[in-house]
């Protein structure tokens, strides 16, 4: 009886303490310690001019797309050092999003960057119940009074890609480990393999699905296959490419990369080269508009040649001859002397799907289902 | 479908058949023993989680797989205490320990996301070293993967050919009895459980250090419970369950080699077949099921212990 | 090994008198939390402020309020669908595949027949989410009653088999143009209403309507009383001429359906379309909480309530404390720890 009350009293008495943290003059959500923000914000020494939050699919550090975007927050923080950076990773799906989102609000954000694709609808759903936010979504393509989109043109830099894969194969064979056969991947996959052919018009590119954005052991398989089948060159387009490098690296197999320059560490000696997202200028552009008031919804897409884009460093194995190569495959597409998709264009089965003289729109592109001839694999 | 394609699905089934074999022949000595362990996913996750943390922090794989290992069997202890000293139900600890392991891997995991290590090194098989490059990268193996089969012949060694496995065994035929006949069922289950643990790190270890060579959250996608069905499939026996890993691995494999073909086979149907395979055999059991199962095992999936 | 009862341990728990129990059930919280709390602070983290985040985010404001509901929900429907089958003494650890299935169907139902007015669209997706749960559940329970094979094994394999099957559909055939793990957005006739802005939908009333019935069906119908019977001995229940085979397929299925439901829930409410692996672990969550709760109603809806506190408020964790959104099962997972490790002070009687 005695120890029965007793813990009673504990229990109570703890309680009770639980219950003043919670209720304790709430030290104001933004005044949380500037240290417990992850790595980012500069202590904030001046006023904050405005909260910026930023929520990723993935983790920041993954050597790939989520990665690339978190730097591109970084070097707007830098760039802005009033700006405190909130940010979220590894938000998979549109109700986490949804979640976060009203989070980051409460924290009295003004900005908002969704980067991943799915995080799209939650974000103008958001949008238009908070007027005085703005959002925008990277890769998007909704726009509204408060919400917009920004991203990269990112085929152009595939077909420079597959000039490189072509100059170094020797088995004429060449792979891409890809998520989902969605629009722009096909469309990734036809540049990169336009781009091979303009070296050699036998080469093939073999295309392994992993069916998950970031699913490694699928991906080390899907890789594992493709080299089983005489592939010598691999590249990819999933969240993070650090494990089809590194497994291709284990294997002897040259690789390219994508999404962020990062991904080169994995490949120190079969290394050819990369692109990767450099949005950091832009970011600090929206953001920087933002806080001067002078934001206006803008289908902001950017091309290499403007920084919005950048060409990961050659290779060891790379010949200079080959670097030289595809520097100017890079600045004949920028100059508008090669046009990736120029009909006309066939499909595999033989089918003329641009036709000559026309090209593919933006739209095409993100809902593309064929493959040009030479690439193995099912488009859809 | 040349021979290389065909070599290469087998190769490919063996590389990631390895870290499901590991775990399955650690479930197959729980299981023995009369404990089912739900929470596998969790172990896995943590020990994957420690081990790649020590590779990256040491710079040395081997410290990273002992370090798995050791996790593996103390999360499995943690279970044990549950299970063993509290008597709590089976099912439910398991499904604790798997959200345990979810949360506690992200901890340790956190800081080495997209982490670069130096994995196992990995040898040609003598006498292969001569074939062209192609083919002989396909059996270039590290150490964990060669002694995978070997592994398994000891843990059946171990369970049909010494004492103490003799104990494991009569405490999952029956506790009671084991006690009776001077067994100390509490203190065998706890050690049975531990070296399943172990096992289960290993195999951890091998995925995470040797195969993908990196870290994400819940990047075990359910081998966890694929594990717990290929234990079953293969009646607890530790030899028939390397044919059950390696079939799993190659169906995966070998649906990659289709999709390259031009065939669709939806990979998602395909992530059904140990599942399907299991129930299957065991419709086809019938009733003659108790004859492999450990007695008490059947208990627990009654509810009645 | 353990005593001759073989039922969880039911009302030692959750006796009559409330203020005792809510007290034991306030303690085992607690030093759940403490433990927590350490390993936050062994990670270099504040416990005090997590902790203030963690409430202030779930109670503090009515919108936090409202999300715990939100969550909560989900859980409450599945593990009635854990407690209604264990009463006759069946293992429905199957919750997640009959859950997905669940969605799946009542998902056809959305996207096959967008053109009809909500009235006729909700009801017949719920139904549809309630056969597909139910026929995912009469396959381990006919399996069982017909001797072939356990429950708990089939339902848990078929756990595994489900979600493959969700993504076959959802990335085969109903795949929105852009993303391929996600189908189109429902038309708003087959999403549940929600209030107050918020995104508290029917489903929460559906939930607590559910397990009012539960209660009042074991409490007071005769075939609760049948299947009491049977759950504490089934030989003389089959020998009173109570039909066992039909209690147990029909138990199952039943608990298999409102299984469905909660999947159908999840989907036409809290997502408006289906998303490839949108459970994480809401089945399992069930089968624990029911658990726990010794298939206790009351029970039941605290400890989800608590569990949604949880969840939710460390939601906010990982943007303040810079901690991955999964630490927070840290936390869950003690708390269930505890609880299944029943520590002698929490006990009223004392346990040999």
């Amino acid at each position: 009886m005695q120890r029965r009350l007793l813990y009673t009293l504990v229990t109570t008495a703890l309680c009770a303490v639980f219950m003043l943290t919670a209720c304790a003059p709430a030290a104001t959500p933004t005044s949380a310690p500037p240290t417990a923000v992850p790595a980012t914000a500069a202590p904030a020494v001046a006023a904050t001019c405005l909260t910026v939050g930023a929520l990723y699919g993935g983790p920041m550090n993954d050597a790939g797309y989520n990665q690339a975007m978190h730097e591109s927050m970084v070097v707007m923080a830098k760039n802005i050092p009033c700006v405190k950076l909130i940010e979220a990773e590894n938000v998979p799906d549109e109700a986490g999003a949804k979640t976060t989102m009203q989070n980051m609000l409460g924290q009295g954000a003004k900005l908002i960057f969704a980067t991943a694709s799915n995080h799209q609808n939650p974000a103008v759903e958001l949008a238009k119940a908070n007027p005085d936010v703005k959002f925008e979504i990277a890769g998007g393509w909704l726009m509204g009074d408060n919400y917009a989109n920004y991203y990269a043109d990112v085929p152009d830099s595939w077909y420079a890609m597959g000039a490189a894969a072509g100059m170094m194969t020797k088995s004429n064979k060449l792979g891409f480990v890809a998520a989902f056969p969605i629009g722009w991947t096909v469309t990734f996959i036809n540049s990169f393999e336009l781009g091979a052919k303009s070296v050699n018009p036998q080469i093939q590119t073999i295309v392994a699905y992993s069916f998950a954005w970031g699913d490694h052991a699928k991906e080390a398989d899907a890789t594992n296959s493709l080299i089983n089948q005489g592939v010598d060159v691999i590249t990819m387009h999933v969240d993070s490419p650090s494990t089809v490098i590194s497994t291709a690296e284990s294997r002897g197999v040259y690789s390219i990369g994508f999404q962020d320059l990062a991904a080169q560490q994995f490949a120190p000696q079969f290394w050819i080269t990369g692109t990767g997202f450099t949005l950091g200028g832009k970011v600090t552009f929206l953001t920087q508009s933002v806080i001067d008031k002078t934001w206006k919804p803008i289908f902001l897409r950017c091309k290499m040649s403007e920084g919005c884009m950048a060409l990961a460093p050659f290779g060891p194995k790379v010949p200079q001859t080959v670097q030289d190569n595809v520097k100017q495959t890079l600045s004949a597409l920028d100059s508008g002397e090669i046009v990736v998709f120029k009909g006309p264009i066939k499909d595999q089965a033989g089918n003329v799907k641009v036709a000559d003289g026309a090209t593919l729109s933006e739209n095409d592109m993100g809902s593309l289902d064929w493959f040009v001839p030479g690439v193995v694999g099912q488009p859809k | 479908m040349t021979l290389l394609a065909l070599l290469g699905v087998i190769s490919s089934a063996i590389y990631s058949g390895t870290s499901l074999l590991y775990t399955t022949l650690g479930e197959v000595i729980d299981e023995r023993s009369g404990i089912v362990n739900l929470g596998l996913e969790g172990v896995l996750l943590v020990s994957a989680a420690l081990g790649f943390a020590v590779t990256k922090q040491t710079g040395n794989p081997y410290a990273g797989i002992l370090a798995a290992i050791l996790a593996g069997g103390g999360m499995n202890l943690v279970l044990g205490y549950l299970v063993i000293t509290r008597q709590a139900n089976q099912l439910a600890s398991g499904l604790a320990l798997m959200f345990f392991g979810y949360g506690l891997s992200a901890l340790i995991g956190n800081s080495y996301v997209g982490a670069k290590i130096n994995p196992l090194p990995r040898y040609v098989l003598p006498g292969l070293s001569n074939l062209p490059l192609a083919y002989a990268s396909l059996f270039k193996f590290d150490f964990l993967i060669i002694l995978a089969v070997p592994m398994a012949f000891l843990v059946w060694w171990l369970l049909f050919r010494t004492r103490w496995g003799l104990g494991v065994r009569a405490v999952g035929e029956n506790a009671d009895t084991a006690f009776a006949s001077g067994r100390n069922p509490q203190r065998i289950r706890y050690q049975a459980l531990f070296v399943g643990g172990l096992l289960a790190g290993l195999g951890a270890a091998h995925l995470a250090i040797a195969y993908t060579m990196d870290w994400s959250e819940y990047m075990t996608a359910g081998r966890g419970f694929i594990a717990v069905a290929l234990v079953i499939f293969s009646k607890w026996d530790p030899l028939r369950a390397i044919a059950g890993a390696l079939l799993f691995s190659a169906a995966v494999a070998f649906q990659l080699l289709l999709q390259s073909a031009g065939v669709q086979v939806s990979p998602f149907l395909l992530n059904t077949i140990p599942y399907v395979l299991t129930i299957l055999v065991l419709i086809a059991w019938g009733g003659h099921r108790n004859q492999s199962a450990p007695a008490s095992l059947g208990r627990i999936y009654r509810g009645t212990e | 090994m353990t005593s001759g009862a073989d039922s969880p341990p039911r009302s030692d728990f959750f006796r009559a008198s409330l203020l005792p129990t809510i007290t034991r059930y306030l303690a085992t919280i607690l030093l759940a939390f403490v433990l927590f709390g350490i390993i936050l602070w062994l990670s270099g983290r504040n416990p005090f402020e997590s902790y203030q985040h963690i409430f202030q985010s779930a109670l503090g404001s009515s919108y936090g309020f409202s999300e715990v509901l939100v969550a909560m929900t989900p859980m409450l429907i599945t593990a009635v669908a854990v407690a209604f089958p264990a009463r006759v003494g069946l293992i429905n650890v199957g919750v997640e595949g009959q859950l997905y299935m669940g969605a799946l169907f009542a998902t056809w139902g959305a996207l096959t027949f967008p053109g009809l007015p909500a009235w006729i669209l909700l009801p017949s997706m719920v139904g549809l989410g309630v056969l597909g749960g139910a026929l995912w559940a009469f396959i381990p329970g006919y399996l069982k009653s017909i001797g072939l094979v356990n429950e708990t094994i089939t339902s848990l394999l078929l756990n595994s088999v489900a979600p493959s099957i969700v993504s076959f559909f959802v990335f085969g055939f109903w795949h929105a143009p852009r993303d391929t793990n996600i189908t189109a957005n429902f038309v708003p006739a087959g999403r549940l209403p929600t209030f107050f802005g918020t995104r508290i939908d029917l489903s929460f009333l559906i939930a607590l309507g559910l397990l009012v019935v539960f209660w009042l069906f074991m409490k007071y119908t005769r075939w609760g009383l049948e299947m009491r019977a049977i759950g504490g001995n089934p030989p003389a229940a089959r020998r009173n001429g109570i039909p066992l085979q039909l209690y147990l397929v029909v138990t199952m299925a039943i608990g298999g359906g409102v299984a469905g439901l909660a999947g159908t829930a999840q989907v036409s409410g809290y997502y408006g379309l289906l998303l490839s692996n949108f459970s994480n672990g809401l089945g399992f969550m069930g089968f624990l909480i029911s658990w726990l709760a010794a298939g206790d109603p009351l029970g039941i809806f605290l400890i989800a309530f608590v569990v949604a506190v949880i969840t939710t408020g460390g939601n906010l964790l990982q943007l303040t404390q810079g901690l991955p959104y999964a630490v927070i099962n840290i936390l869950l997972a003690f708390t269930l720890f505890i609880v299944l490790a029943r520590p002698n002070f929490l006990s009223r009687e004392k346990r040999s």
